[in-house]
């Protein structure tokens, strides 16, 4: 199966040179934006590493996520259109690996472009602070893996929600955007959005944990109790796939139940 | 009138005036009925742009320390870029609700050709005998009613979540500016639609070419804080044309192009223009790919 995605893929090369320069077009999109908000003096060297080390950082977990949901959840929804949905579940593949075929090499690839944005903003501001490298790889495969299920999950909604699902991907990245506080510090966001919204969502503490560690900095939302933000992601890294597989598996089984499987 | 039996008989007939229209409004409402199918495609459109405003404006108060300070730097550095405004939230709430427009037209028009062709229905299409660019009008009149629902939608919404007026400047002023810039996109959207056509799986160049056009239209900054090469291509840009004037005119600032009879003469020269090139470079790239492999193939 993953064979397949990389022979599909491979007949279309410039879409990976495109993911490629998308991710510097952000970069430079919201540096740009940082000037228009900055002193016109501008700030001290470490404070301008420190807060691109946060953006930069929670920027490549925003990465990861948005890849996940897009290659995932939105690559059942173009089998639909194909009419190549049907026919898959007709053939004797294990349906999940139906579904994780789809990241191996977006995945990859996804690592590659962060890597060359991170190494951008560091040519940009003279440098990125980078410590505990390995422990912050360490959360971000547990975020990664978060990341997944809620790609799993996505996918059976595509399922049910059609031709909405493009733009429900969307909406999503631009939830967790803001809401996940992935461009900037947590302290940015109004308290009642930070005590509703943010602590509820398991990515908040993804993004947190990951970045603060590369900073080296405590973390933003339980500066107190580091352990159990970290049991959070490990948990968020452990549950979500299968809680995620499980969703998707439920709104299949329905789908296939009411003959809407191969409908778009 | 025997010719003229044999050739309809044939199937060789054009339709007239009166059935281009029908074709015309035939795919406008085949449109409106597919989409009216996923209303929360509709409601989740116009809440995008609100989203995209928000990044900046938290992206700023970080950046600045408090709200009254990145008020006070965002309103520095454009008055240094030739504008000046301490309206922030607002400046990037037009600007995303414009992008918005821009973007459903990219979309719509763009990727209406690879959309039918992977339904399988391009081929069909071709071998009806209506015009192709009757069609295509269907589709642009589908897009523009969409996009302006979105972007009055996103910008009442917007305005009450950031708690921003759009109405203090000259909203008609602003409105008709926004439909001069309309033909300007329809052409871009063509000459998108003639690259779709070519490099026929487009995802992701679709979405990289989204972030170029936020960045090229000055989504969340004048497009004057560039270096001189990038701002000269920004400015040469029909959609940052249009979102200036309908900024420039809602915040009551100067346009970065200079008074507004100038703007006005540049949009008016974008809407007769670009429509043309683009529709010109569709139907090169149609011709070609029809001699080549056949428009069906993807």
């Amino acid at each position: 199966m993953s064979k397949k995605v990389l022979v599909e893929y491979s007949r279309y090369p410039l879409n990976f040179l495109a993911i490629f320069g998308q991710v510097f077009i952000i970069i430079l999109l919201f540096v740009m934006s940082t000037f228009a908000f900055s002193a016109p003096g501008g700030g001290s060297g470490s404070d301008v590493s420190a807060f691109a080390g946060m953006m930069t950082y929670g920027f490549v977990t925003s990465m990861f996520m948005s890849f996940t949901l897009w290659e995932v959840g939105f690559s059942i929804r173009q089998e639909q259109v194909r009419g190549t949905l049907e026919s898959l579940y007709l053939s004797p593949t294990n349906q999940f690996s139906n579904l994780l075929s789809r990241i191996f090499a977006v995945l990859a690839w996804t690592a590659l472009v962060c890597v060359g944005g991170i190494a951008l903003v560091s040519g940009l501001v003279g440098g990125l602070p980078a410590t505990n490298v390995l422990r912050g790889l360490g959360i971000l495969v547990l975020s990664v893996s978060g990341f997944l299920g809620m790609g799993f999950l996505f996918a059976g909604v595509t399922i049910k929600l059609k031709e909405s699902a493009q733009l429900l991907v969307s909406g999503l990245q631009f939830f967790f955007f803001i809401f996940s506080a992935q461009f900037f510090p947590f302290s940015v966001l109004p308290a009642p959005i930070l005590d509703y919204v943010s602590r509820w969502l398991p990515v908040s503490y993804a993004v947190d944990l990951f970045r603060t560690t590369l900073v080296g900095r405590p973390p933003e939302l339980l500066p107190n109790d580091v352990v159990l933000e970290y049991v959070i992601v490990a948990l968020f890294g452990v549950l979500s796939p299968v809680l995620g597989y499980l969703g998707y598996k439920t709104i299949e089984r329905r789908a296939r139940r009411a003959g809407t499987l191969g409908e778009y | 009138m025997a010719g003229e039996t044999v050739a309809r008989g044939f199937g060789l007939g054009r339709p007239g005036r009166r059935a281009s229209i029908e074709v015309v409004w035939t795919v406008f409402k085949a449109r409106l009925r597919i989409i009216s199918r996923y209303r929360g495609a509709i409601l989740l459109e116009s809440f995008i742009p609100i989203f995209f405003a928000g990044l900046p404006i938290f992206l700023g108060i970080a950046v600045a320390g408090s709200e009254e300070q990145a008020a006070q730097n965002f309103f520095d550095n454009t008055q240094l870029a030739g504008q000046g405004t301490n309206e922030y939230r607002l400046y990037v709430l037009l600007g995303s609700s414009t992008f918005m427009v821009v973007s459903l037209m990219l979309w719509l028009i763009g990727y209406w050709v690879r959309r039918e062709q992977e339904t399988g229905t391009l081929e069909s299409l071709y071998l009806s005998p209506a015009k192709r660019l009757h069609i295509l009008t269907g589709v642009t009149s589908y897009t523009l009613v969409r996009s302006l629902s979105a972007f009055g939608i996103a910008l009442a919404i917007g305005s009450l979540v950031f708690g921003v007026n759009p109405l203090s400047g000259n909203i008609l002023a602003a409105l008709g500016f926004l439909a001069l810039g309309l033909p300007a996109l329809w052409g871009i959207s063509f000459l998108f639609g003639a690259f779709v056509m070519r490099i026929k799986e487009a995802n992701a160049v679709i979405q990289l070419v989204q972030w170029i056009l936020a960045f090229l239209m000055g989504v969340y900054f004048p497009v004057t804080m560039f270096p001189p090469v990038l701002r000269g291509f920004a400015m040469a840009f029909p959609p940052t044309l249009m979102n200036d004037a309908v900024r420039s005119t809602l915040l009551n600032i100067s346009s970065i192009y200079g008074p507004w009879y100038v703007v006005l003469a540049l949009m008016f020269m974008a809407a007769w223009i670009v429509p043309l090139l683009g529709y010109e470079a569709f139907t090169v790239m149609e011709r070609r790919i029809k001699r080549d492999q056949g428009v069906g193939q993807f």
